[in-house]
């Protein structure tokens, strides 16, 4: 183990950090406002780490640890995957791969009255945003966006769900397109939906289709964006040979 | 008086340590712990909602539960399982997720020797896998004494029948940190220098349990690379930029 014996690393941003280390020390950093994300914790006038990952910073104040799980961290304003477990009078139950269960009002639709509310069966599949997520309460699900229109948020018909990774999520989210789902939709025509809390839905016209871009995604996860291109190549010159 | 070991090693050498993380497909988090020929799986599921009865509600519940590798399941077990709960407590951030199980099982492979240190090993990488917020590690080490005082580290089963004691020590895992003076200080002592579980069987003295404790603390700092390299995360770097 290699041995620092006076100085300290300046800084761990872009570095793997485990639980417990100390990241950053407020007694240096008077009049700042900083703004801590996920992993992260305040204990007196230290910021110490609480899950294992990488430490991002992004200007001016934010920080954050960057980690890949296979449950969900409920946060306000995600858009994830749930599946109904239950229906009570006033709320859906749905389960979205956190500590809790999730309520989704009866009247959180488009144009929603006490007159139609949806029927939902126990185990639909339905794209929601996460509105409130307090720690030690339920978290609350809606089917519209902010401003009330339904926004592609509701029932997912057909298709095929799986279960991914936070972090495979997050990648296929991110602005530029990744380079798999690129790479799959020039060649291929189908239809996606990412929940953040690591669950992806494919539906297209033939199942062949949906085959192939759901193992082109499960098995991006470790790939850079030059072997993601080519995986994708293959996957769908073995399609193209045997239709 | 120099003892020799039977495989070789000499009194302050650890044998071959592996750990891998994510290796069960439906555990929410799992990692294998192989210290020489000893080797402990642990899976942990959860959060999930809801608590015991007799646990309180305002804090999150952990669940323990101890497989052996053969035979029924007895008071050994339970003993074990309420060891590994106890320190386990200690090092998860227990008011985070309010009313939520978290279940540990300890599945046990192999046992020769270190048992009891190699599972809370492996239970602490498990943990870290599954995203659960901890306040630090917690390194496991197993110290035997011979009859001339003599101190091993690391026994094998054959080492620890014929010791006079031995006894297991868990210690909270060197931190990296960006202040100069180190560790977060508790009552003036660096937090490193704490214990968070201690176990003997036989009968020692108490400088012989002293000397275990400051031969056991210096040990963990190589089980302490070990782990922080195992836990470094998975993902391709260049493709988690977003923000």
């Amino acid at each position: 183990m290699e041995n620092k014996p006076t100085s300290s690393p300046t800084s761990f941003v872009d570095q793997s950090v485990v639980p417990g280390d100390v990241v950053l020390d407020l007694s240096n950093m008077t009049n700042q406002t900083l703004k801590l994300g996920g992993g992260l914790r305040q204990d007196c006038d230290a910021i110490s780490v609480m899950k294992a990952g990488k430490l991002r910073f992004s200007n001016p104040n934010k920080y954050w640890v960057e980690s890949s799980q296979k449950r969900y961290v409920p946060r306000a304003g995600d858009s994830v995957l749930g599946i109904v477990v239950d229906s009570k009078a006033d709320n859906f139950l749905v389960d979205i791969k956190g500590p809790g269960l999730a309520f989704l009002p009866v009247l959180a639709f488009e144009g929603g009255t006490r007159r139609n509310i949806p029927k939902f069966e126990i185990g639909t599949l339905l794209y929601v945003r996460v509105v409130k997520a307090n720690p030690g309460m339920n978290p609350e699900l809606s089917c519209t966006d902010a401003s009330g229109k339904a926004a592609e948020f509701g029932l997912l018909k057909d298709g095929y769900m799986f279960e991914s990774s936070t972090g495979l999520s997050r990648m296929l989210l991110s602005s530029p397109t990744c380079p798999v789902l690129d790479a799959l939709g020039k060649k291929l025509s189908f239809e996606t939906a990412v929940g953040l809390n690591g669950r992806v839905w494919v539906n297209a016209s033939s199942p062949s289709t949906v085959i192939v871009v759901a193992n082109a995604i499960m098995n991006s996860e470790s790939l850079s964006g030059v072997q993601q291109r080519i995986m994708v190549e293959k996957l769908i010159q073995n399609l193209k040979l045997s239709t | 008086m120099e003892i020799d070991r039977l495989d070789g090693r000499k009194a302050n050498q650890l044998r071959p340590l592996a750990c891998s993380r994510n290796i069960l497909n439906r555990a929410h988090g799992s990692a294998s712990w192989t210290q020489g020929d000893t080797k402990v799986l642990v899976a942990v599921y959860g959060p999930k909602a809801g608590t015991k009865k007799n646990e309180n509600p305002e804090k999150a519940c952990i669940e323990v539960i101890w497989k052996p590798k053969s035979g029924q399941i007895g008071k050994l077990e339970r003993e074990h399982e309420m060891i590994v709960k106890r320190t386990l407590q200690s090092i998860c951030i227990l008011n985070i997720n309010p009313n939520t199980t978290t279940s540990v099982i300890v599945q046990v492979i192999n046992d020769d020797g270190a048992l009891l240190p190699c599972a809370i090993n492996a239970a602490c990488a498990a943990l870290v896998d599954a995203g659960i917020p901890l306040k630090h590690l917690a390194v496991a080490i197993c110290c035997c004494l011979a009859d001339s005082g003599y101190i091993i580290l690391d026994p094998t089963k054959l080492e620890e029948q014929s010791m006079k004691a031995y006894a297991y020590l868990v210690f909270p895992n060197s931190i990296l940190s960006v202040r100069p003076e180190g560790s977060l200080k508790v009552q003036g002592e660096p937090m490193e220098h704490g214990v968070i579980t201690s176990g003997t069987q036989g009968a020692m003295s108490v400088d012989d349990y002293l000397n275990c404790l400051e031969r056991g603390r210096a040990a963990t700092a190589k089980m302490s690379t070990v782990l922080r390299r195992n836990l470094q995360p998975q993902i391709a770097s260049d493709l988690s930029k977003a923000g």
